[in-house]
């Protein structure tokens, strides 16, 4: 659990200016990670077996970077997750360590915390920590590859200097932090902090802020949030653009009831792209996926699972027209809809008033290692 | 029915498209005993009252009128009033995207039954704004959101039995 009251900061300073005047690695302190949450806005929820804490954060970090995560050195989860794209890798289908490539496209990890399910149509993944496992040990399709070879990667990390000095102080009461459990809460922790709610949309609609948006965008966020013009909202909905959120406090996601998950005919939907019913095989499942995030979605295409839709243009076309395929699943929220070009252009200009900029170069979420060290090297050129 | 409904359409995106109305205002109007033209500062001399909601965790609280504060301004049947033929009356919010949603007088007053459905011109202090529109409903009783109306341009008062 996270204290609601923060670690007083002259506490916090004081621990932390004797630790380093002794010449010592500073010290996890449970709870002194900072939520940077707008005034209003929930903070995420947060299993109570893995609290945040600043050092346990700053460990995910380097792991997420690491491409000795990988089979053969070449992959980390930043090489599909890329801080300037809102953590996606800009490729339809993306590609693995040793060049496999996936059914799906890759997905954002902006404000990810706030998911109930993860991955484009998983009802059975319900946390982080769980899901980092999949990149990691899975072999359908391999993408990190690192299955087979856990205990040599502990060790790596074992002998580097670097961990020696991170691992303790994530996980300061273990006799042996370097486990891959430890491994998988240190990324989830990561993850679970990078927290967006700085677009300027964000600006214009809660920060008060009139001018923050064109007026393009301001007629675009009208036509998104009208049930008769879009009805974008209905399931793009709430201040994340999707079918909900879990957040501190929140009810857990009921389970048998996937209402966040729907059919837009995008495409025809064969295996294993056949979105819920690959877990419940109930045939009226076929097609249905999680409502993404629409947050920083002008720079995460080409869009939806197959990334079959390279544009903006193309998704709202996709969407004028009521659905690309006649699908009996289709919901019936996606119906032809009344919108001129004007109009067209005034939604695409209010999805990209959803991006962050800022977060797209925060420090906080960058490559530890810059590029001082081409070792550690991993966030390459565009791989398209 | 598709001429009157197509009508508040267009009259409605008119509104929409146009630049936005330099003072927007509510009609009330239909079956009432005075009809009346509500703009922000006609409901800032009304009795206030606020309603906190919350939504994906993120808490608003609304300020404006309660519905039948409104209603009572314009002479709609309330209290002992509210019987008889009366009670098949209606109200239908309409927005201006052309959205509906319909209450019925009885659900809408608090001899009746405590409701709370507000009239909503600020959230969080500041008036709404964008694609709230200036004017909203918030139902807070209600389940789904869908009839917590939001771009309110017009509330009519029916009667289906004369
Ligand atoms: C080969 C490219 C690739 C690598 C490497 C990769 N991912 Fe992913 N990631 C994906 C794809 C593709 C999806 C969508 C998966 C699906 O739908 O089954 C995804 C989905 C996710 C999600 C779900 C996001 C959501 O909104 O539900 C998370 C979290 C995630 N990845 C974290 C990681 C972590 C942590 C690592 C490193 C341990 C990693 N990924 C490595 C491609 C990759
Ligand atoms: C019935 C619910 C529903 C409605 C209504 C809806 N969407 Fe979606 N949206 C989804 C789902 C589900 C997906 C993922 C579909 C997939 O990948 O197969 C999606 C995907 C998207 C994506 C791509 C996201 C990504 O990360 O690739 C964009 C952009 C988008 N929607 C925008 C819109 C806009 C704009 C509207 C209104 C015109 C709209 N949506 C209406 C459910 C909906």
């Amino acid at each position: 659990m996270i204290p609601r009251k923060p670690v007083p900061c002259w506490y916090k300073r004081l621990l932390y200016g004797l630790a380093l005047s002794a010449g010592l690695m500073p010290v996890s302190i449970a709870g002194d990670f900072q939520w940077d949450v707008p005034q209003g806005f929930p903070r995420p929820f947060v299993p109570a077996d893995n609290p945040m804490s600043a050092a346990k954060v700053q460990l995910g970090r380097y792991l997420f970077y690491d491409k000795r995560i990988s089979v053969n050195g070449t992959e980390s989860c930043a090489s599909c997750h890329r801080q300037e794209l809102a953590f996606t890798d800009g490729r339809a289908h993306a590609e693995g360590a040793t060049g496999a490539l996936h059914p799906r496209s890759s997905m954002s990890l902006v404000n990810v915390a706030y998911e109930a399910y993860f991955t484009w149509a998983n009802p059975a993944l319900a946390s982080l920590e769980e899901q980092a496992l999949v990149p990691m040990l899975g072999g359908d399709p391999v993408e990190l590859g690192l299955k087979g070879r856990e205990q040599e990667f502990l060790a790596t990390l074992r002998s580097d200097p670097v961990y020696q000095g991170l691992f303790p102080s994530a996980f300061p009461n273990e006799a042996n932090p370097y486990s891959l459990g430890n491994v998988t809460k240190a990324i989830a922790a990561f993850e679970r902090s990078i927290v967006s709610m700085r677009s300027p949309y964000d600006r214009y609609r809660w920060g008060g802020d009139p001018s923050a948006i064109s007026d393009a965008a301001k007629r675009g966020e009208i036509i998104f949030s009208s049930s008769e013009r879009g009805g974008c909202f209905r399931c793009h909905g709430g201040w994340n653009f999707n079918s909900g959120v879990r957040f501190e406090g929140s009810e857990p996601p009921r389970s048998g009831r996937f209402a966040g998950f729907f059919n837009t005919a995008v495409t025809t939907y064969a295996a294993p792209n056949r979105g819920l019913f690959e877990y419940t095989h109930k045939p009226e499942d076929i097609g249905r996926f999680r409502v993404p995030s629409l947050r920083n979605i002008a720079v995460t295409g080409p869009y939806m699972h197959d990334g079959s839709l390279a544009t903006l243009e193309a998704v709202i076309d996709h969407y004028a027209a009521g659905g690309r395929m006649h699908d009996p699943n289709k919901s019936d929220l996606i119906r032809p809809l009344n919108l001129r070009e004007a109009d067209k252009r005034d939604l695409i200009e209010f999805l990209k008033s959803l991006t962050d900029e800022e977060m797209l170069h925060d420090p906080r979420w960058s490559d530890p290692r810059g590029e001082t060290r081409p070792g550690y090297r991993s966030t390459g050129s565009p791989r398209r | 029915m598709f001429t009157r409904r197509s009508l508040v359409l267009t009259a409605g995106l008119a509104a929409l498209l146009g630049a936005q109305d330099k003072s927007p205002a509510i009609q009330v109007t239909g079956a009432v005993k005075q009809e009346l033209t509500l703009t922000a500062d006609d409901l800032a001399k009304m009795p206030r009252a606020t309603v906190k909601t919350s939504s994906n965790g993120m808490e608003t609280v609304y300020e404006g009128v309660w519905l039948h504060e409104v209603l009572k301004r314009a002479g709609v049947p309330q209290g002992s009033e509210l019987r008889n033929k009366a009670l098949a009356s209606y109200v239908l919010a309409q927005a201006q995207d052309g959205y509906e949603v319909v209450f019925s007088l009885a659900e809408l007053d608090p001899s009746f039954i405590d409701n709370e459905i507000l009239l909503a011109d600020t959230a969080n202090g500041k008036p709404l704004f964008g694609a709230q529109g200036r004017f909203r409903l918030v139902v807070p009783k209600d389940k789904p959101g869908a009839r917590s109306i939001r771009m309110l341009s017009r509330l009519e008062v029916v009667e289906l039995r004369k």
